[in-house]
């Protein structure tokens, strides 16, 4: 079975492989330094844990396991509050009209602006997973853990939560965006800022862009082309966000242009769709798979359930998945349709 | 003879032909009837004194007065920007490091700037092909230094000149289809053009107002940022030499540079000295090389007048003149002139300093004058 849970310092190892098997991405939350990503590991179970500091807010990271092999296939992440106590940045898509009266002329003329305005809300981060399980139910199970762990734990979040979908990368590497305007304030391609970006955050890094807005015009055509699409490897993610009721606003991400997806929290059809009911047990394996999580903070378990009859209060599942769940008869967990 | 004078009614035929033949790339003359008479005329007022010296053009012609044709124009813009806006680009640079990433990299931006209000400009350089060559577009250029020198109360401290930039044979101007013609869709020949008929500000306000990023430029638009067009590198030679430097501007357009000068720091106005007219009907040449020449002005606001003479028809508080000389300038016997020489670095008898250095004597003396009064010496 596939299982969700908080990641804890001996997934260390299985978690660089994760990372390093991810291309150059300067807006990754996941570090591909060993001492960086274990101290992420530390402050992630802090998290879980509710120890919380005003200087560092939340972040939560979670792994996909093999409960049969105790492999760790996946990572997914939640930062409560984008930016960790930093401005968090973004271009934002905006519109001048330049136009004159006395030569009849009116012109449209894209901007981005830098922008501070997505800081603090919460940001779902460091989604990776084994490129094999891509296609399965545990891509779905991995990103919308991470929901239900926001339902069962609403108050630690913002009302909105937004989602940085990585942008255009060409087969050799280059990011047209990144050539046509970081490049030029940082003398380096984006493999070598990339390389940074894990020992240093983002905000570091991003505090060196330029801080005026940039003419859309003035961009190379394939950096133009590139403003707000997705990398291709990324359209499954894409499509699935969509569904949880994710939409594309004018937010960019400042080094490869690609979209940020936003969403109210309480409207996510996982929060909406999602009930507490009472673990019963059933003997059955059929029926209708379903996302079951239940615990809290770092006792906080997801996965994937048959499950073979819903009643109001109640529902039943196989016995082995309560062992997974690390819960029994009666306790409360939440599910969620597939 | 050819003798510098204010625009009159009478010239608007031959500007309009000057213009015409002048062909693109000169805004502040385009080959418009109306608008050319429309200049005319506020150059009038401005002479006339009928509006106020800080809102004037002063214009004047190089006459012909063998042909009493009009051969040649220049003029200063009292001040820049008072009824429309006056925009450029500064040209300048951020850094951006950091010891951490090993950065350290420095990006030229265009900031769109009006700092040049309020200034004069010395504008509307054009002499006619027949008569380029022997020092005429000198005199026809340094004539306005004499001018602003005799006048300097109508005109800032300090003045400029916008340099026409870089475009290509067919008018096309790498800066202009770069940045400009991204933000209004035209030609550089035409944005030109209705610049010169008055609505620069216009398209100004239709150019992009945030700092473009130099590096985010193509190369050629790049390398012409500061850059003259090759038939405006005499002028700016000529600029330098008065003590003329680039101040950081650039045009919006085409990214020409704006040199700048505090007016009494520029050469001819240093160089310039006062005599006394002294019309002798004596034969006398009056040919001698550029080098050799003088300019001399009537000093006069209204009916301003500027022709060159040897220099060594100057003497220690004289300069003597031919009756046609004198006439062409409308002088007379014990009038007071005012000298410059025409070229640098060239023969001049009298040097200002000398002139400083009589103050300098002056003013010692009033001090050791001062000093034996105190009582504390």
């Amino acid at each position: 079975m596939w299982l969700v849970r908080p990641a804890i310092p001996a997934d260390l190892a299985s978690i660089l492989e994760i990372a390093g098997t991810q291309g150059a991405r300067l807006s990754s939350t996941l570090p591909k330094q060993k001492e960086t990503l274990a101290s992420k590991i530390q402050h992630s179970e802090d998290s879980f844990a509710g120890k919380t500091n005003p200087e560092e807010p939340p972040r939560f990271l979670f792994v996909l396991e093999n409960t049969v092999t105790g492999e760790v296939l996946g990572t997914a992440g939640i930062d409560a509050r984008a930016g960790n106590g930093q401005p968090f940045y973004n271009y934002r898509r905006d519109a001048l009209i330049h136009a004159s009266h006395e030569l009849g002329v009116s012109r449209r003329v894209e901007v981005l602006y830098p922008s501070h305005g997505l800081t603090d809300q919460s940001l779902l981060c460091s989604f990776a997973i084994k490129p094999e399980l891509r296609t399965t139910d545990a891509f779905e199970l991995l990103s919308r853990a991470r929901l239900l762990f926001i339902a069962e734990h609403r108050e630690r979040f913002n009302a909105r939560v937004v989602v940085e979908i990585q942008g255009v990368q060409e087969d050799d590497g280059s990011v047209p965006f990144w050539d046509s305007l970081g490049r030029h304030f940082f003398n380096m391609d984006f493999q070598t800022a990339d390389q940074y970006s894990g020992t240093l955050s983002k905000t570091f890094i991003a505090e060196l862009m330029p801080p005026n807005p940039i003419y859309v015009t003035l961009l190379s055509p394939s950096a133009q082309k590139a403003l707000g699409q997705p990398h291709k490897l990324t359209v499954s993610n894409l499509e699935l966000l969509q569904r949880e009721g994710f939409h594309a606003g004018c937010y960019l991400d400042i080094f490869d242009a690609g979209p940020v997806l936003e969403a109210r929290t309480d409207n996510l059809r996982t929060l909406v769709t999602s009930d507490r009911k009472e673990l019963h047990g059933s003997h059955d394996d059929a029926g209708e798979t379903c996302l079951i999580a239940a615990g809290e903070g770092n006792a906080f378990r997801c996965t994937l359930t048959p499950v073979a009859e819903t009643l109001e209060d109640t529902v039943k599942v196989p016995v082995r998945t309560w062992q997974v769940l690390n819960k029994s008869a009666g306790d409360t967990v939440r599910i969620a349709p597939l | 003879m050819l003798v510098i004078r204010p625009l009159q009614e009478n010239d608007l035929d031959d500007l309009y032909d000057m213009a015409l033949n002048a062909g693109k790339g000169l805004t502040t003359l385009p080959a418009d009837r109306e608008l050319l008479e429309r200049k005319i005329s506020l150059a009038r007022e401005t002479f006339n004194q009928r509006c106020a010296p800080e809102a004037g053009i002063y214009l004047f012609a190089l006459e012909d007065l063998t042909t009493g044709k009009a051969v040649g124009i220049s003029g200063i813009q009292a001040r820049v920007g008072l009824d429309e806006v006056f925009y450029n680009y500064r040209l300048s640079l951020t850094v951006n490091a950091s010891k951490e990433l090993g950065v350290h990299v420095r990006t030229p931006t265009l900031q769109l700037s009006n700092d040049m209000t309020d200034t004069s400009e010395i504008c509307s350089l054009l002499l006619s092909d027949a008569y380029k060559g022997g020092g005429n577009g000198l005199m026809l250029s340094r004539c306005r230094f004499m001018y602003l020198d005799e006048f300097r109360k109508h005109f800032s401290e300090k003045v400029f000149a916008e340099m026409r930039g870089v475009s290509d044979r067919n008018g096309q101007s790498p800066l202009w289809d770069a940045l400009g013609a991204k933000f209004f869709d035209m030609e550089f020949s035409e944005a030109d053009k209705l610049s010169g008929l008055g609505n620069k500000a216009f398209i100004a306000e239709l150019m992009p107002k945030y700092p473009i990023y130099v590096p985010m430029l193509p190369d050629p638009a790049r390398a012409v940022i500061g850059r003259v067009h090759e038939n405006t590198v005499p002028a700016l030679k000529m600029l330098q030499a008065e003590g003329f430097n680039f101040n950081g501007l650039v045009d919006i357009f085409d990214g020409g540079p704006v040199v700048e000068a505090f007016v009494h720091n520029i050469r001819t106005i240093r160089d310039s000295i006062n005599r006394y007219v002294l019309v002798t009907s004596k034969p006398m040449s009056l040919d001698a090389p550029p080098a050799e020449r003088a300019m001399v002005s009537n000093r006069s606001f209204r009916d301003f007048r500027v022709t060159t003479l040897p220099a060594k028809c100057i003497g220690p508080e004289t300069v003597r003149m031919p009756p046609e000389l004198a006439e062409a300038l409308q002088v007379q016997s014990g009038d007071s002139v005012r000298l410059a020489p025409l070229k640098e670095g060239g023969f001049w008898p009298i040097h200002s300093h000398r002139e400083g250095n009589s103050f300098d004597e002056k003013s010692q003396n009033r001090i050791k004058k001062y000093r034996s009064h105190s009582s504390w010496d």
